[in-house]
């Protein structure tokens, strides 16, 4: 415990260990009960044969076991890992060249942005259950608003379901992410377009580089933190989607739409086959884990804690 | 950089295309929480019909939604009061006090508030049907503040950092304690930031649906719970559930726009300042 501290010199600790400890306490405990506590729980029953359906599985340890079932003969959890990083490509790679199209147009051509970003913003800001519901809602097959228009125009067969059609759910669930979404790319690579420095621009076009070059050669690397963060925020996301799917689809027709966080909810909490349950949400929470490294070190500079974007 | 008039209006058609596209579902969204069966069945899409009122009082009052929309506010009023209650502080020592292991715990921090929520549903859901919590706004409460305190604890840390050092220290010349300081002088001055990152864990409270879900399926279910409830296979009443739609939407549209200047800031943990 350091001494009463008067002055607030540079380079001094401007609190002394006690009232620091007392800021940090709070949070510390709260996130040790409720994250940390948890997750060393869904780590360890992922070690053992925990089921609710099964009263002889009490919890018994059985090593590496749930991990071999899931590597080697849980086709279901390949099938629906592969689908959700499916998901994740299409959907964020259509969101990011549609949000920076659309970026790089209100840059050039609206000088007050105000109005169109406010309105661009609201299908980010309604709660994804609603998303799926008004989806739902727009894509019923005898009088959804937009089933009827893309029969008209011809993009959609007479007699096709999309919601029963296995071949239409998951594009058609990209695209209603793409619809909620493409909004955030515009907005986040827009404030750092806004950001910009005009130099470099000037010396290009000094240097004669027209504007695909300029673009390519200029633009693109000095944005190049601010997409790593967009593709990386939205791909995590992307990632743990569950919401829009389990309201649209519940993961249907079988099991066409089942991403992997809609199949570790059926694990848990439909079969309460609770020890491979975890060993799946493992998985789950390991992959994120990775991609918010890569997150943390391609947009954080960590030795000094300095913001490379701004 | 002086685009031409037929560039520009290309320009313009393709962003109100844009815009068009943003917006429609949501008006539709709209106009069919006011819309009779037979107009929201209607195989013919309706713009024009001759409005009813009777979707909301048929939900809210009929089949007691109500109730619903009572426990939403209270869920992401609280749970809002709490994260920014226990994470401002810390968001504060971040930002001023090095201390070995720093940058190990704000990335722990980050890592908390990406973690999927389906893989610590189970041993939350245990917990709290443990402690007899489950099925109430308690338990929901807790979740989302865990959830959020992340985020007020990576978006405050920003706020705090852009207020110069020489403020706490000049505060502390006066006489006030490090306490007093931060709490006199510092918190007022990151009194927007603080508003923005408020109202950033209201919305995502609000919007928030899997631990809702799991942790509170009937007395404590906020509205983004209840909306499901509302959508059968058969005879679907699609008036009302757009009603419980617009109400769980519509005051998060308006809230957002308000603070659209901080949500960037916000939504990128603080990476992004516009």
């Amino acid at each position: 415990m350091q001494g009463v501290d008067t002055g607030g010199t540079r380079g001094r600790l401007l609190f002394d260990r006690g009232t620091a400890w007392f800021l940090l306490a709070p949070a510390a405990v709260l996130v040790v009960i409720f994250l940390v506590g948890p997750f060393y729980y869904m780590t360890w029953t992922a070690f053992t044969d925990l089921s609710f359906a099964n009263p002889d599985q009490h919890g018994a340890f059985i090593g590496f076991d749930n991990f071999r079932r899931l590597m080697r003969e849980d086709d279901i959890f390949w099938s629906s890992f592969g689908r959700t990083l499916h998901f994740v490509v299409a959907s964020v790679g259509l969101e990011f060249v549609l949000g920076f199209a659309l970026a790089l147009l209100i840059h050039r051509s609206v000088r007050s942005t105000r109005v169109v970003l406010t309105l661009l913003l609201i299908p980010m800001m309604l709660a994804p259950v609603a998303v799926g519901l008004l989806w739902k809602l727009l894509l019923q097959g005898d009088f959804g608003m937009v089933t009827h228009y893309l029969r008209s125009v011809g993009l959609l067969a007479r007699d096709a379901a999309i919601f029963s059609d296995p071949s239409l759910v998951m594009p058609a669930i990209v695209a209603i992410d793409v619809w909620q979404w493409t909004p955030f790319v515009t907005l986040v690579v827009l404030a750092g377009l806004m950001s910009l420095p005009r130099e470099p621009f000037e010396a290009a076009t000094m240097d004669g580089a027209g504007p695909w070059r300029q673009f390519v050669d200029v633009l693109l690397p000095l944005m190049r933190p601010i997409i790593a963060l967009v593709l990386l925020l939205r791909g995590i996301d992307a990632f743990k989607e569950f919401d829009k799917v389990f309201i649209l689809t519940g993961g249907g027709p079988g099991t066409v739409s089942e991403l992997l966080s809609i199949y570790a909810y059926r694990v848990n909490f439909k079969n309460w086959d609770i020890g491979y349950g975890a060993a799946v949400a493992f998985m789950v929470y390991l992959v994120v884990v990775i991609l918010c490294s890569i997150f943390y070190k391609a947009v954080y500079w960590k030795p000094s804690g300095e913001r490379v974007a701004a | 950089m002086t685009p031409g008039t037929a560039w520009r209006r290309i320009a313009w058609a393709v962003l109100a295309v844009a815009v068009v596209i943003a917006v429609t579902p949501y008006v539709w969204l709209l106009l069919t929480s006011f819309k009779t069966r037979v107009d929201i069945l209607s195989p013919e899409p309706t713009w024009r019909f001759a409005p009813t009122w009777a979707n909301y009082p048929a939900v809210f009052i009929g089949k007691e939604y109500l109730p619903l929309l009572w426990n939403s506010l209270l869920i992401a009023g609280f749970s809002t009061l709490l994260s920014l209650a226990i994470g401002a502080p810390a968001a504060y020592v971040f930002a001023r006090e090095r201390f070995p292991g720093r940058e190990d715990l704000f990335f722990f921090f980050l890592t908390t508030r990406m973690a999927p929520p389906i893989s610590i549903a189970v041993p939350l859901f245990l917990f709290f049907t443990a402690t007899g919590m489950i099925d109430t706004l308690h338990a929901v409460i807790i979740a989302h503040t865990s959830f959020n305190l992340s985020l007020v604890v990576w978006m405050m840390r920003g706020f705090f950092a852009d207020i110069p050092r020489e403020i706490d220290e000049a505060a502390q010349m006066d006489g006030r304690s490090r306490l007093g300081a931060f709490l006199g002088v510092v918190l007022p001055l990151a009194a927007p930031g603080l508003a923005a990152t408020a109202v950033l864990c209201f919305i995502l409270s609000w919007n928030e649906f899997l631990y809702a879900f799991l942790l509170a399926a009937f007395e404590g279910r906020p509205l983004t719970v209840g909306i499901p409830g509302l959508v059968t296979p058969h005879g679907t009443l699609w008036g009302q559930v757009a009603a419980v739609a617009v109400v769980a939407t519509l005051p998060i549209v308006v809230f957002a726009m308000l603070v659209q200047r901080h949500l960037v800031r916000g939504l990128t943990f603080g990476a992004v300042k516009a």
